[in-house]
Order: C-alpha cells, then structure tokens, then sequence
C-alpha cells in the first residue's frame, strides 16, 4: 500500500502540472466570473448543433413572467458517441443549471453542472452511460 | 503475452494494448515501447490489393499520457505499471470538477463536467512525454529572433487572431483560427485535445487521406512522387507530399502561411510525419518538427493512434458559433460599463 500511495501522490502532482485541454473557444471569454447564476426552469429545446449544444430553458421569475434562458454545453459528438441524443433531454424535463452568466448580459449561461430536480446529475453518475462519477448523485451511494 | 496481445488487439480493443505497452514500462531507458513488445515484432502489416501498406481504419489519438515530460518525472522516460495504473484509475473516476474554485477565471474556462469532454483514461504510451526527442521530454527554447517576433506579433496584422487563444476582442479577427472554426493548423490538427480526437484514413492508388473529426476536413496526401507545389503557394494545412519508406508513410510538409501559429513558428514550420502500423489495431504517429527560425533545435513528437472502430462524426463547426458572438458582444458591453463607471 505504501508504493501505491506513493503513485497516487505523483499522480496528484501530475494533474497539477499538466496543462488541461479547453474547449474550442474560450468560455472565461464569453461567461463572467464574477456572475455565477443558479436557474431552474423547463427545457423547451436542445440545439443539437455544433460547436457547442444550447439548451433553451424556460425559467419562472418571481413577479409570475417567464423568462426564456439558453445554456451552452459542449459537443455533440460527445454525447453521441456516451449513448445520448437529442431525444435524451425530453421537452418539458425540469432541471436546475448551475454556470455563469453572459458577459454580454443577455440570458445565456454556460452549464457548468445540469440536474433534474431531485438531485441528480445529467450526464453525470450512474445513468448507465459509462459517465463520470464524482459521490455527489444520490444514486451513487 | 505475445499471443494475448495479438488476439485481444483483433478485437480492436485499447486495454490490451496498454496491457501490452506497461509491459515496456520497465524497459531500459532509451527503448521505444513498441521494440520491446515481441508482438510488435512478429507483426506483418497488410498491405492494399494495390500492394501498399494498409493504414486504413478509424483511429482516436486521445491519451492521459502527458506532451512534455513533467518536471516530478524528470530524466525518466517511462511510468511504471503502478504508475500508469493509479494515472488511468484517477482519469476514470474524475468528475472534471477536481482543482476547481466557483468564482474564477479558470472554472469558467473549464466550461462544465467530465462528461462532456473526451479526453481519454488511458496512458497509450507508458512515455512519461509526448515528446520523444529532444531526451528530456521538453519542447526546446524558442529562439531570441522568435522572441523578438512573438512580441511584435500584436502589430502585425497577418498575426492578428493567430496565437492558440487570441488576444483582443475588437474583431473575430483577433480570435484565434481555432475559435473561428477555420483550422488548428499543423501540427496541432493531428495532436489530441480535449474531444473529437477522431480520424479517418482511406487510401487510394497514389493517396492519402486523412479526415479529421476536430473542425472537419482532410488532408489529401499524394504518393506518387510529386514535388511540393511553388513556395508562392501557402496553405493553411501546409503541402504535404507522401512516400512509403518500407511499412511506413512518410509525409513531409512545407509551404504554410502566416495565418496560423504553432508554438510561435508559422510560415518556416517544416514538418515530417511517419506513420507505422505496429498491429493491428494501432499506428506509432511521429512527427518532428523543424524551423530554425523560432525553435532553437528540431523536436520530435510520438502519439498512438489506436483503432476504435467507431464511425466519426461530423463537426461542422460553423453551424451554431454563438461562442463567437458571446465573446465580442461581451467585451462591447464590458466596455459600455467600464466608460460608464468613468463619468
């Protein structure tokens, strides 16, 4: 167990010295920092579209109007090729979005973590699709 | 070994194959991966009916294994078995939110979760670089005449948008070639990034061609013997002009433009590109990298590229590139209240 320790700890030391890929254009250019926003609202479309997918969300403001917000995600070949398609995030399905707001100030947010109401995660956990697991979707306890 | 190799690798499965490459994980130093695996050895490349070596399949050249040797490893060419198991291990079970603060710059930039990102969790090649040559795993300085360049590179138009992230934000002009879905020049359109590390290879009598999953196209490279085109003629994929030097392709591109940034170098890059079928389901991919006029030596570069006998997609990249107009209409509303915030 000592070697294997000793092996994670380089591996720690790896990821933090090695250069992560981005996507293919700069989000920190397009999002602000400085405007993390959480939303909650009704998927009305996907853009299934390249570069990048776009969820359209309707999201309930508090004065009772209705808000039309798009999200940005990444490729579709991504998905495609994890099982998903266009048909997985169904019309209607409500989900919270958690990113960051737009510089420009329009309603557009990139997703930077998508779940259903309960809880769980889109595209995350345990949802059969060889997905990514990170102890935070209920299903994975 | 040699066996379990040959019949797992039929099946066009990467885990045996890295099975396979761990083995030469404690190779002596100095030995390529490949030498050292006897199944390497005994394997006979097919050939086309036309009697050409066969490269042909869909290939994805994804890895976790790193481009230039990171310092903790430094004057070691290999990982060992342990190492590249606890490596993979971690790549499997990241989420993607692993050294991310809320409120920052660079968890902006990382976009959203693993999920929607390719990068791959397998070290296809227990190299602890990329990078094969120069020894120590580094790409090498750049040269004082290169640095002079690199920052008078604002000025000049031709440059304007051509570095790996863009610099301003007054015109789509000053993105980058990436971001503008023209092109990730070369060699950068044949080295792994984070999804759509996909390619396909298809040969004729006499040709070459390599489609590219990442902002589409192909590179359509001939055989026959041609010479490069007129040095007046500048693509922004380069000339390339192919030969066979035994089971392996040999490319050599020149002839590119001022439009595209690779590392600082641009219209000197001179490269050459060997692609040698090792088994069946894998190509050992080189590509050395030349311009005395910005790297202080040449450098080489060796990337597997694993068969995965899946389709590829199309990535038309154009289609929905609202990024681009995010970025410039953000910047203009940044300024509006920047010039606000002065009165």
């Amino acid at each position: 167990m000592r070697t294997s320790r000793l092996a994670l700890a380089m591996v720690s030391a790896l990821l933090a010295s090695s250069a992560v890929a981005f996507a293919h254009h700069s989000f920190a250019a397009e999002f602000d920092s400085n405007k993390p926003i959480q939303l909650r609202g009704t998927i009305v479309r996907v853009e299934w579209i390249n570069p990048h997918t776009w969820i359209h969300i309707d999201v309930k403001e508090a004065d009772g109007t209705t808000a039309r917000w798009m999200i940005e995600g990444g490729t579709p070949n991504t998905l495609l090729r994890r099982g998903l398609t266009k048909a997985s995030l169904p019309e209607g399905t409500e989900i919270v979005v958690d990113g960051y707001r737009a510089k420009n100030g329009t309603n557009r947010a990139n997703g930077r973590d998508l779940t259903f109401t309960d809880g769980r995660k889109l595209f995350m956990g345990s949802s059969g699709t060889g997905a990514p697991k990170d102890g935070r979707d209920a299903s994975e306890k | 070994m040699g066996k379990t190799f040959l019949i797992a690798a039929a099946v066009v499965s990467a885990l045996p194959l890295v099975h396979a490459r761990s083995a030469a994980a404690q190779a002596p130093p100095g030995a390529r991966a490949s030498d050292t695996t006897a199944a390497a050895k005994k394997f006979v490349a097919p050939r086309t009916p036309w009697g050409e070596p066969d490269l042909q399949g869909t290939y994805s050249n994804r890895t976790i294994t790193p481009f230039e040797r990171p310092t903790n490893v430094a004057g070691r060419e290999y990982f060992t078995a342990e190492e590249v198991a606890a490596l993979e291990k971690r790549a499997r079970e990241q989420s993607g939110d692993e050294g991310r603060s809320k409120g920052t710059r660079g968890d902006v930039e990382r976009a959203y979760n693993d999920f929607w990102w390719d990068r791959g969790t397998k070290v296809t090649t227990p190299r602890t670089s990329l990078v094969v040559d120069p020894p120590d795993g580094r790409v090498p300085a750049i040269t004082e005449e290169a640095k002079k360049r690199a920052a008078d590179e604002p000025k000049r138009p031709a440059f304007r948008g051509a570095g790996a992230n863009g610099r301003g934000t007054d015109t789509w002009l000053d993105r980058s070639t990436f971001e503008r879905c023209i092109t990730r020049g070369m060699p950068g359109a044949m080295s792994p990034t984070a999804y759509n590390n996909n390619y396909r290879i298809t040969q004729g009598p006499g040709f070459v061609a390599i489609q590219i999953e990442m902002l589409g196209g192909a590179r359509v490279i001939p055989t026959d013997g041609r010479p490069h085109v007129s040095k007046g003629i500048r693509n922004w994929m380069g000339d390339s002009v192919g030969r066979w030097d035994g089971d392996t392709l040999v490319v050599d591109t020149t002839n590119f433009t001022d439009k595209v940034l690779y590392r600082g170098a641009a219209e000197n890059l001179h490269l050459v590109e060997r692609f040698t079928r090792v088994g069946p389901g894998e190509i050992d991919y080189r590509v050395t990298v030349e311009d005395p006029t910005t790297f202080t030596r040449s450098w080489t570069v060796a990337i597997p590229f694993v068969n995965t006998g899946e389709d590829m997609f199309e990535y038309a990249c154009h289609e929905g590139n609202y990024g681009m107009e995010g970025i410039l209409s953000g910047a203009r509303e940044e300024e509006r209240a920047a010039a606000g915030a002065k009165k």
